[in-house]
């Protein structure tokens, strides 16, 4: 909300300076957003051009003879309002310029030497109008500081008003908060009454099946008012604040919600006729609002209306039919309650932000209806004259109090020092809290009827704090105890970020560089990854962010590709985060992509990329987690992501625990410009990460005998899972087998085609002697055997 | 006696061989079975006692001196021939290894671990809640009823199916519902951060439509505001590494905090880049207060004996005013440049 410094002190008699206020607003939680203040703009002062002619050597500049009202300077200006006689505003060698943030200096310009400048709007910060040099139309003297000839004298504040302060949306409120501050006395709101009421309203009000919208309406109307602009007074105070005066009438009211908070409407009494309704809308209906807009209402909405038109938006804006212009003639004056729920619920769903909506739904002081309605009849005659009927009114304005029960040592506990009940009364009492008491610890307070927000005895503490202020609060710091850091260390969420901190660990020495993308999914990654239909975010921001992801594989792509269209020829990178299965399911995995080009460095040489160099990476990934990769089921993926005969998936029992392989040809289609791309996806919350303790194996060498290798070939059928295998041939003596090593795999015609050859390699070692050549012959016939038998396979010689 | 002339040939052969087989040659010729000087030492069985003596001396000393100058010469052949082989063997070490990027973690996982670090120095545990939340969660039991005007302090995604009490579900729009979530789960004391994922539906270049908060919360018995402050000062020393940091606790509101504050820290432009912990300029950092019991009671905490604190930090931005970053937008760009620019090394993570 915006207010002038001399606006405010209409309500507020006080010594403080702008500045101090603005730090006072800032400590009351009335955050000074903005704050202009021109008081530095003395120094420039007002000037006329005595003289002017073209500058030899540049076409666009003048050089002009300026008198400050002390001396004459030669000026270049290149400005194409130059005229004999100008009066502007001169800056002299050396001041500071704040719309170009630069210090004048006298130099040549093209030879002329140039002793200050005329400014411009934008040169001092007053708008962005750089069309030419100010030029003042008064008759200023020179010499004149700008502050006067410009009228800066007054500074403007800027705050930002929490929702719950729906009592200083009105800078009355404002200047009382300040009051309670010790920052100067709030002054009695001044207006004469209408003494004579003359007459009863021809229009009544009737409020019938509003849904409990409206608690209370009173009216008057003014017979015989002359319409037209808004004195002198009014249309500054309007635009002090950047508001377009339109007429009187609307200005008034305008003003009344600005000063007051109080939003109020005038209807043109011609154009409505005899009872006016306040009741919900029908479906179909429409109306055509002050903003030229229209609007179709549903039957949430309450309007105003009569027999034959929708007349305004209960609380929210008037309809344009029934709008004051210059030749109103009788004005109809509304000053209504309406309930905060049914505008918020209805400016909500219709998208109209409007100050009457803005104030209604923060709630309104019941207080100031009668108060807004005498303000504005006050206003309204002074200006436009005529006469005024008798109040005609509908509903009931109920007298609201709120009593809450308050102990001082409440206070202390919550905020963490001693404040003597002395001094909480007086901050009370200073906010206007009626204060009953009930003994040395306790009283009941009478909440003022502006604060709406506050409720409890907790609202009491936080007031008494917010005036006496929170620079005073103590700091203390609260220890840790031994039990949090138990909790610390059997908490599996914190188990679960050392887990990632160590997968992160071993990516970056994978040469693996961590992105993190938007949790969303276009439509079209969505269509073709068939994500769950809950995923739809109603209101996306744009197409590309219309669904949240299943999978990070589609995100990733679009990442590598533009860093492949940046020159990254070698794309390796991770991301650790959520993916949604569904509304109801989310889980965090790693997923990792790998895309290269081929390498054509005949030096420095590497193998192509292929799923076994992606088979490899996961076991690491894996083992810095200390889990063994052997320990997983393996079994291709059937993910139409992957490739189907280059993808594999890992699970413990039921539990998914790795995806993995070359991406689908059909979803690469999207990426054409990327080559060969592979991807992993660790489903790490699947691992018991939380019953880690280091497994040892006993695959490691560790005995001082001799150990023995063997290598072993047999022929399989060709989708014989090797993991199989080897977990078969390991248990074939768990004691002596030290380790089982594949190395080799032969596919060929010659073989058959549902067949492959194997060949591994197998270390036998013993933890307690040398073996002899008899323990040897008889544990490889045993491999031998038992394979065979157990795979239906082939020795090879 | 020749033995004179002999040492010399011999001196002259061994000199003037380039090679392990002209050598092994030599050593023949000289002390092989018929060499010359084995020769020598056969005739003396001709000469007297005396002479066989003096000349047996002497015929001994010149074998022993040929011997050596043989096997000197063998180890000098030896280094030639290492050394030969090992020049054959010299490659171009200059060749330029291909260019690489350091492999770098994002700034956003730096703060996280820093965060989980320095609030775990304080004893708070790590607590998650999900990304898409229900209504009641994200709002209602955080004391922001339907239609109240602080839904609109944050610009909500919706998702297109409804939870049980037919409200559609939202994308948190803060990490507050996990307060919620936690106390439903545990009971008090309490004492937990949960860093995440948050949303709002605005996009600009300090806004994005995804972004990072860390909710804390302590619920003990005797928790007040000057713990709250005394926390959290320690938190942005520690974090923005300045000992000397000025703050400012001002009033604010949010529904589930009451009383609730905003803190600011100092700053000033040096060299034109911000510099944080003193200065006549404040930048705002989190959002704080002391739960409202309108919120402990929804989570059946039992107020007569219980109260705390909580607050919520953007881990974007504090992570953007530590390392002078201003965009918010490149933060999710995927760009490997910037993470490389930006990013962190294992050494540094």
């Amino acid at each position: 909300m915006k207010f002038s410094y001399s606006w405010l002190c209409e309500h507020l008699e006080t010594d403080k300076t702008a500045i101090e206020i603005g730090d006072a607003l800032t400590n009351l939680g009335l955050e000074l957003e903005s704050f202009t203040d021109y008081s530095s703009y003395s120094k420039f002062v007002v000037a006329t051009i005595k003289d002017f002619k073209k500058h030899p050597n540049a076409d666009r500049l003048n050089i002009c003879k300026v008198d400050d009202g002390t001396n004459t300077y030669q000026v270049i200006c290149g400005a194409n309002n130059v005229k004999k006689g100008l009066k502007g505003i001169f800056a002299k060698d050396g001041m500071y310029i704040p719309g170009t943030q630069i210090h004048l200096k006298k130099g040549k310009i093209r030879g002329e030497i140039s002793e200050g400048m005329l400014l411009s709007e934008r040169e001092l910060n007053l708008s962005d109008n750089h069309e030419g040099i100010i030029e003042l139309l008064g008759n200023f003297e020179n010499g004149t500081s700008a502050i006067e000839a410009l009228k800066l004298n007054d500074p403007i504040f800027e705050i930002g008003i929490t929702p719950n302060r729906g009592d200083c949306l009105g800078i009355r409120g404002v200047a009382r908060d300040l009051s309670a501050k010790g920052f100067g006395k709030l002054k009695p709101l001044k207006f004469d009454k209408i003494e004579h009421l003359e007459f009863e309203s021809p229009i009544s009000w009737n409020i019938k099946n509003d849904d409990n919208s409206c608690e209370y309406v009173v009216s008057r109307y003014f017979k015989n008012v002359s319409n037209s602009k808004s004195p002198d007074w009014l249309q500054k105070k309007l635009l002090s604040l950047g508001l377009r005066p339109i007429n009187a009438l609307v200005d008034i009211t305008n003003f009344i919600t600005l000063d007051l908070g109080r939003p109020l409407h005038v209807f043109d009494a011609d154009k409505v006729e005899k009872q006016l309704d306040m009741r919900l809308a029908n479906s179909n209906e429409k109306i055509l609002a002050l903003d030229n807009k229209e609007y179709s209402l549903d039957v949430n909405t309450t309007v105003i209306a009569d027999s034959k038109n929708t007349l305004a938006i209960a609380g929210i804006i008037g309809g344009d039919f029934s709008g004051c212009t210059d030749d109103t003639k009788n004005v109809f004056l509304e000053v209504a309650l309406f309930n905060p729920n049914s505008v918020a619920k209805t400016g909500r769903s219709l998208g109209i932000n409007s100050d009457a909506r803005y104030r209604f739904e923060r709630g309104l002081d019941k207080n100031m209806v009668i108060e807004g309605l005498e303000y504005a009849s006050y206003l309204i005659n002074k200006i436009c004259g005529g006469t005024v009927s008798k109040n005609i009114e509908a509903g009931k304005l109920l007298k609201h109090e709120h009593k809450i029960n308050y102990n001082f040592d409440y206070f202390n506990k919550v905020i963490g020092f001693e404040l003597d009940s002395q001094k909480q009364k007086k901050i009370l009492s200073n906010l206007k809290f009626q204060i009953i008491e009930i003994n040395d610890k306790e009283c009941d307070l009478l909440v003022p009827t502006w604060r709406n927000d506050i409720k409890n005895k907790i609202d009491i503490v936080e007031e008494i704090i917010r005036i006496y202020g929170y620079e005073n609060i103590k700091v203390s710091v609260p220890s840790t105890s031994t039990d949090d850091v138990s909790k610390i260390n059997n908490s599996s969420i914190n188990k679960k970020f050392k887990a990632i901190k160590k997968l992160k660990k071993t990516l970056l020495a994978n040469g693996i560089s961590e992105v993190v993308t938007f949790s969303f999914h276009s439509t079209k990654a969505h269509e073709i990854l068939k994500g769950d239909a809950t995923l739809k975010i109603s209101n996306a921001i744009s197409d590309d962010q219309s669904f949240m992801r299943n999978s990070m594989i589609f995100n990733h792509l679009e990442s590598a590709e533009l860093n492949f269209k940046k020159g990254f020829k070698k794309i390796k990178l991770f991301e650790i985060g959520p993916i949604y299965n569904s509304s109801q399911s989310q889980e965090n995995i790693l997923s990792l992509l790998i895309s290269s080009e081929e390498n054509k460095n005949s030096i420095y040489k590497s193998e192509k990329f292929n799923f076994y160099s992606l088979s490899k990476l996961l076991s690491n990934l894996i083992s810095s987690l200390n889990f063994d990769i052997k320990q997983f089921h393996i079994s291709r993926s059937t993910s139409n992501i992957y490739h189907p005969g280059q993808s594999a998936e890992l699970y413990m029992g039921k539990k998914l625990i790795a995806r993995y392989g070359k991406v689908h040809p059909l979803v690469m289609e999207e990426f054409s410009k990327l080559k060969d791309t592979y991807a992993i996806e660790i489903f790490f919350e699947n691992l018991p990460i939380d019953s880690i303790i280091r497994i040892t194996t006993n695959n490691i060498l560790d005995s001082q005998f001799q150990f023995s290798e063997k290598d072993f070939s047999f022929i399989f059928e060709r989708e014989q899972n090797l993991f199989e295998v080897q977990r078969f041939v390991n248990g074939v003596d768990k004691n002596l087998i030290k380790s089982v090593e594949f190395f080799d795999l032969y596919e060929s015609k010659d073989l058959g085609d549902n067949s492959k050859s194997v060949t591994f390699r197998v270390t036998i070692q013993s933890k307690d002697k040398t073996l002899e050549d008899k323990d040897l012959d008889q544990l490889h016939k045993n491999i031998l055997e038992k394979v065979s038998n157990k795979f239906k396979a082939k020795i090879r010689s | 006696m020749d033995i004179k002339k002999v040492l010399i040939q011999a001196k002259k052969d061994i000199e003037l061989c380039s090679n392990q087989r002209d050598l092994q040659d030599i050593k023949v010729a000289y002390l092989g079975k018929k060499g010359k000087i084995t020769e020598l030492l056969k005739s003396l069985k001709d000469l007297s006692l005396e002479e066989k003596k003096n000349t047996g001396a002497k015929l001994n000393l010149l074998r022993i001196e040929v011997d050596n100058l043989i096997r000197n010469k063998s180890d000098k052949l030896k280094i030639q021939e290492i050394n030969t082989k090992l020049q054959n063997e010299a490659i171009d070490i200059s060749f330029p290894p291909p260019n690489s990027i350091n492999s770098k973690v994002h700034p956003i996982s730096k703060t996280f671990d820093e965060v989980i670090n320095i609030f775990g120095s304080m004893g708070y545990s790590v607590a998650e809640g999900p990304d898409i939340e229900t209504d009641y969660f994200n709002f209602s039991a955080l004391n922001i009823p339907e239609n109240h005007p602080a839904r609109e302090m944050q610009d909500t995604f919706y998702i297109n199916d409804k939870d049980k009490n037919d409200k559609p579900y939202v994308l948190r729009t803060h990490t507050s519902p996990v307060q919620i979530r936690t106390l439903l789960d545990q009971k008090p004391p309490v004492k937990i951060i949960a860093p995440g994922r948050t949303y709002r539906c605005d996009s600009d270049s300090t806004h994005s439509p995804m972004f990072h908060q860390v909710e804390g919360l302590l619920i003990n018995e005797n928790a007040n505001m000057g713990d709250l402050k005394g926390t959290l000062i320690e938190f942005c020393k520690q974090f923005f590494n300045v000992q000397n940091l000025k703050v400012r606790f001002r009033p604010s509101y949010f529904p589930f905090t009451e009383p609730s504050a905003e803190m600011d820290i100092a700053y000033e432009i040096v060299n034109n880049k911000i510099q944080l912990g003193q200065g006549e300029r404040w930048l705002e950092i989190l959002g704080c207060g002391m739960v409202n019991p309108i919120v402990l009671k929804n989570c059946n905490v039992d107020t007569n004996i219980f109260q705390g604190f909580a607050f919520g930090v953007g881990l974007d931005r504090i992570t953007m005013l530590k390392y002078g970053l201003t965009d918010i937008r490149s933060f999710f760009s995927g760009n490997l440049s910037w993470i490389a620019n930006n990013g962190f090394t294992i050494g540094d993570y």
